[in-house]
């Protein structure tokens, strides 16, 4: 469903990217790691269509060309979350449905935000109570604004889940349970690519991909996975 | 602080100030008044100064105060004038002045014809009917009388009141754009505008005219003859006189009042226009 | 209901007024707007009238800067004096900032407008009496906003340098004043924008500058030359608004650019006053009361004001509705891109730029008189001024959460809807209740229209010199601001707040 190239996207010093090649076929969980300034964050940028690399090619479902219906398919969990504030939960959740929305439904959430029940459940996949549903965002904590987001994407149904280090802000337990859930939404048609900022977290995936100074260090199942790799990966 | 002090009041007062109510276009008052000051000041020796106003009612305030000492009034606010400043008087009209006339004019599609009785102003009753400025007397004082005479007043107008356009050109304009059906203004405006081919017959139509009264005169304030030396009114009041065709200068000014000659005029003319400006409260 | 649903609520007023359309509508004057607007691309180059244009502009820029600075002065001194905090520290009780706050609330209640054409009875026909005019209002709302930024500032450092020690004066200014300059200076130089086009306005009503130029020229119908006046107010407006603009983004660091700007601003306009004749002189001569007009009058006190209120309050929610809607409506059916843009700009300039009284004549040209043409004029114009500040707020909105959006698979006019329109919402629409308040004021300008309400009542007392008449509808003007004033801030205080807010989190603190 996701198909790098040999992708190249140039950097004031030196390329955020260079020649890198990898795929992603429904299904699959695939983790990016790698030291900050790896680039993980631009990888995730070229796979959401945000940046246009300057070499290589991308396919996203089979075609190179990335049409506004097929956007809808692409869902993005961002670093910096990217919700909308002076407004209700709800009315972030349903950002997430925009595409999916005829032109009247999209005037009418704007007047009474609709389909409070698949809110609700939403925001219980992610272990928040529905009565945050019509609080505006900005009474929300660090964590609960990131599970908000998490809910967000799901509102969304995209096929390709891409994921910026979703789990940042959370304390471990809590993180881990919701990484369960992310892994969990990966069946077919569904796929996920997520960077990850510990490497202990890494069972579940089906592969893992390293990344050293925008080059591709291993892309190996977590099994193959040897201490070396990682020791290379942070030095 | 320092800034706020008066600029030498005492030179000031030296120069006569004279002014108009604002019934023309701005480009055609500057020009006429540049020259009158210009003559005026050749002819009695004292440096005159033109200043615009734009307003009606602010040239009234504006002589109140004594800010202007000569004004070219309308008939009403020449009596509005002159009631609240003590001493002022009246000392020129032009010669048509005596027997000043205005025009009900209407847009073809409002279906009135021209008459000749007064009574036939009742034809407006409904109609949507413009006067000029709230204070113009030809625009707005005189109209309002007749059709009082006639049996209308303004609450008979479509929507229970008359627009106020603001000037005779507007008002010519909107009757004959069809916002108004009906409007009033000066003759001699309706006059010139349709020697000038400004006027769409097929749009707008004459209605009637009404008959003759005083309108615009000259007031001047009443120390002119302390501050100039004595005998300064009757100086001023005859050289406006004096202006004749038979001058290059005067010849345009006149011209540009669009008047013969100016003839003597006194207060009394004007008791007429004010026992009307009564009647209608717009003189208290 | 969602910021971007009530910012779109307001356009259902269109239904009401596009009914109306076709039984106002008599086109008769079609050819006039024609002539109007290609006028504008051959406006007259007749020397004499440039250079009395380019004296009429420089009159209006010298009252709009003077009474900006004099309403800057005013509103400092009232507001620190009339600030909760202030008197606290000095006096210890908060009794005599309240009731000066009360007392700042009468010249506040009257438009600069009416202002103006009071002292204009009073001390006659100067721009002096123009800068008086905008001056006494200005300054006293200015006062408000300094001692509602005051009272709204965090006491924890006030109250550390008084136990450490320092006399209230000192802590006061050296605990209060950093934190106030950057929103002080960037309302202000907003208020200096208001007062260019308050100046352009009390021209139109005979206290001299462009104002006056434009009524006259377009009155007898002269589009040449009222284009020659337009396009200089343009240039100078769109000149002001953009340095300001610019401004702004500096105005956090006030360094000394700004400070020798404005020591050079200050210098040109002490000879320039002297230069223009604005005559300060007048406004210490005694002012004298005529005599023969008594100003208690009791049948003045008698007229129909259900009727008169009425519909002086249909005309004033009419037209901000509209002003608060034609933004939106039409970013939505042009759609966000840069033409469009660049067309509603422009369009907003004008808008703004012509005076209410003149936009309404030109309405007259193709619409029957009555509430349409002036709801119409004054909503256009308000929607210029809110227009800009829309657009700006758009501009300013942080890129991400509309980026996200689009990547998301959200078209063009769903991203500006839920991203751009929710982000700029709340303090659009508590700009737009605050402008509804102007409305009200300004609907005195429209009387011309023959919309009826208070105006045409207070202009026709005004020409008979009926000052008996004249007093009650100024107090009935003044009791409808004030009312009018505390339900926007009620409106506006709800609105910031949101639905269920918690302590500590209000969304004013980001907006």
């Amino acid at each position: 469903m996701l198909e790098l190239r040999d992708v190249t996207v140039p950097g004031r010093e030196r390329p955020r990217l260079r020649g890198l090649s990898l795929s992603l076929k429904p299904g699959e969980c695939v983790a990016l790691v790698g030291a900050s300034g790896a680039g993980k964050s631009t990888l995730l940028a070229v796979a959401n269509g945000l940046i246009q690399p300057t070499s290589g090619s991308v396919q996203w479902f089979g075609e190179q060309r990335l049409r506004r219906r097929m956007r809808s398919r692409i869902g993005t969990l961002w670093q910096d979350l990217r919700l909308i504030e002076g407004l209700s939960v709800q009315h972030n959740l349903n950002t997430g449905r925009l595409a999916a929305w005829s032109w009247w439904q999209v005037l009418l959430n704007l007047l009474q935000p609709l389909e409070s029940r698949p809110c609700a459940e939403a925001l219980a996949q992610v272990e928040l109570d529905a009565s945050l549903l019509p609080l505006p965002l900005s009474s929300l904590s660090g964590g609960q604004r990131q599970r908000v987001a998490l809910a967000r994407l799901l509102r969304q149904n995209a096929e390709l889940l891409l994921a910026d280090e979703p789990l940042a802000q959370l304390d471990p337990p809590l993180a881990r349970r919701l990484l369960q859930l992310l892994l969990g939404l990966a069946m077919p048609p569904r796929g996920l690519l997520m960077s990850l900022h510990r490497s202990d977290w890494l069972e579940g995936f089906d592969r893992v991909v390293g990344l050293r100074h925008g080059e591709l260090l291993f892309d190996c199942s977590p099994e193959a996975l040897s201490a070396a790799d990682l020791e290379q990966l942070y030095s | 602080m320092l800034l706020l002090a008066p600029v030498a009041p005492a030179l000031a007062s030296q120069v006569l100030r004279i002014s108009a109510i604002p019934d023309q276009n701005p480009e055609r008052l500057n020009r006429l008044y540049g020259l009158l000051a210009k003559e005026l000041s050749d002819q009695l020796g004292v440096p005159v100064k033109y200043k615009p106003v734009v307003d009606y009612g602010a040239a009234v305030t504006g002589f109140r105060r004594g800010d202007l000492d000569l004004v070219w009034f309308g008939g009403l606010t020449g009596v509005q004038a002159r009631l609240q400043t003590p001493g002022s008087k009246v000392i020129a009209q032009r010669d048509v002045d005596a027997k000043f006339r205005s025009v009900f004019i209407a847009n073809q599609s409002a279906g009135l014809k021209p008459f000749s009785a007064q009574n036939d102003l009742q034809q407006l009753k409904g109609k949507r009917f413009a006067f000029g400025s709230e204070s113009s007397t030809s625009g707005r004082l005189m109209p309002q009388y007749f059709l009082a005479q006639a049996g209308v007043t303004p609450k008979d107008f479509a929507s229970g009141r008359p627009g106020f356009s603001g000037s005779h050109d507007a008002t010519l304009a909107l009757v004959q754009s069809g916002a108004y059906q009906a409007g009033a203004l000066n003759g001699q405006v309706w006059d010139s505008r349709l020697k000038e081919g400004k006027v769409d017959t097929n749009k707008v139509v004459l209605l009637w005219r009404t008959p003759p009264y005083a309108d615009y005169h000259w007031i001047a304030q009443g120390n002119l003859d302390q501050r100039f030396g004595a005998g300064f009114t009757g100086k001023l009041q005859q050289s406006l006189l004096n202006l004749s065709p038979s001058q290059p200068r005067q010849k345009t000014i006149l011209e540009l009042f669009a008047a013969g000659r100016f003839i003597p005029a006194k207060d009394a003319d004007y008791a007429n226009i004010e026992a009307v400006g009564r009647s209608l409260g717009k003189i208290r | 209901m969602s910021p971007a649903g009530q910012l779109l609520l307001p356009a259902l007023v269109l239904l009401p007024l596009l009914a109306l359309l076709p039984g106002a509508w008599h086109g008769g004057g079609f050819d006039l707007i024609g002539q109007f607007l290609l006028a504008a691309v051959q406006p007259s180059t007749d020397p004499a009238l440039i250079v009395a244009s380019l004296r009429g502009i420089a009159v209006t820029v010298a009252v709009a800067l003077w009474s900006w600075l004099f309403s800057l002065l005013l509103g400092v001194i009232g507001g620190v004096l009339s600030a909760e905090v202030v008197s606290r520290t000095l006096w210890g009780c908060s009794w005599p900032a309240l009731l000066l706050r009360r007392l700042l609330a009468i010249p506040r209640s009257l438009h600069e407008l009416l202002w103006g054409l009071i002292l204009l009875q009073l001390l006659g026909l100067h721009p002096a009496v123009a800068v008086l005019a905008i001056a006494l209002p200005y300054g006293a709302l200015f006062a408000r906003v300094v001692a509602e930024q005051l009272d709204g500032l965090p006491r924890r450092n006030l109250e550390a340098l008084q136990l450490a020690g320092a006399p209230a004066p000192a802590a006061l200014l050296m605990a209060l004043s950093p934190p106030l300059w950057p929103q002080l200076l960037s309302y202000g130089g907003y208020r200096l924008e208001c007062a260019l086009r308050s100046a352009t306005l009390l021209g139109v009503f005979g206290l001299g500058g462009i104002g006056a130029d434009l009524r006259l020229a377009l009155q007898s119908l002269q589009f040449h030359e009222v284009w020659t006046s337009l396009w200089l107010l343009a240039a100078v407006m769109l000149a002001l608004e953009l340095a300001l603009a610019r401004l702004r983004q500096r105005w956090q660091e006030p360094n000394r650019e700004l400070l020798v700007g404005f020591a050079a601003l200050l210098l040109l306009l002490l000879p320039s006053s002297q230069w223009l004749e604005l005559r300060w002189q007048v406004l210490f001569s005694p002012w004298q009361w005529p005599e023969v007009l008594p100003l208690w009058d009791p049948n003045g006190w008698l007229q129909d004001w259900p009727q008169l209120i009425g519909s002086t309050l249909l005309l004033t929610a009419l037209a901000a509705l509209l002003a608060v809607a034609l933004l939106p409506l039409l970013l939505l059916l042009l759609g966000p891109g840069r033409w469009p843009r660049l067309l509603l700009s422009a369009c907003g300039l004008l808008a703004r730029l012509l005076p209410p009284p003149l936009t309404a004549l030109l309405l007259l040209f193709v619409l029957q008189p009555g509430l349409l043409p002036a709801v119409l004029a004054l909503g256009i114009h308000n929607a210029g001024i809110l227009g800009r500040l829309g657009l700006e707020g758009l501009d300013a909105l942080p890129p991400q959460p509309a980026q996200a959006l689009r990547l998301a698979g959200s078209s063009p006019r769903q991203v500006l809807l839920v991203a751009g329109f929710n982000g700029i919402g709340r303090s659009y629409l508590s700009f737009g209740a605050y402008r509804a308040d102007v409305i009200l004021r300004e609907s005195v300008v429209v009387g011309l229209v023959g919309a009826g309400g208070l105006g045409v009542v207070l202009l026709e007392s005004l020409s008979s010199f009926a000052w008996g008449e004249v007093l009650p509808v100024l107090v009935v003007y003044a009791v409808l601001t004030l009312v009018g004033e505390q339900l926007a801030d009620l409106y506006r205080r709800r609105l910031l707040s949101g639905p269920l807010p918690r302590e500590g989190c209000s969304p004013l603190a980001n907006s």
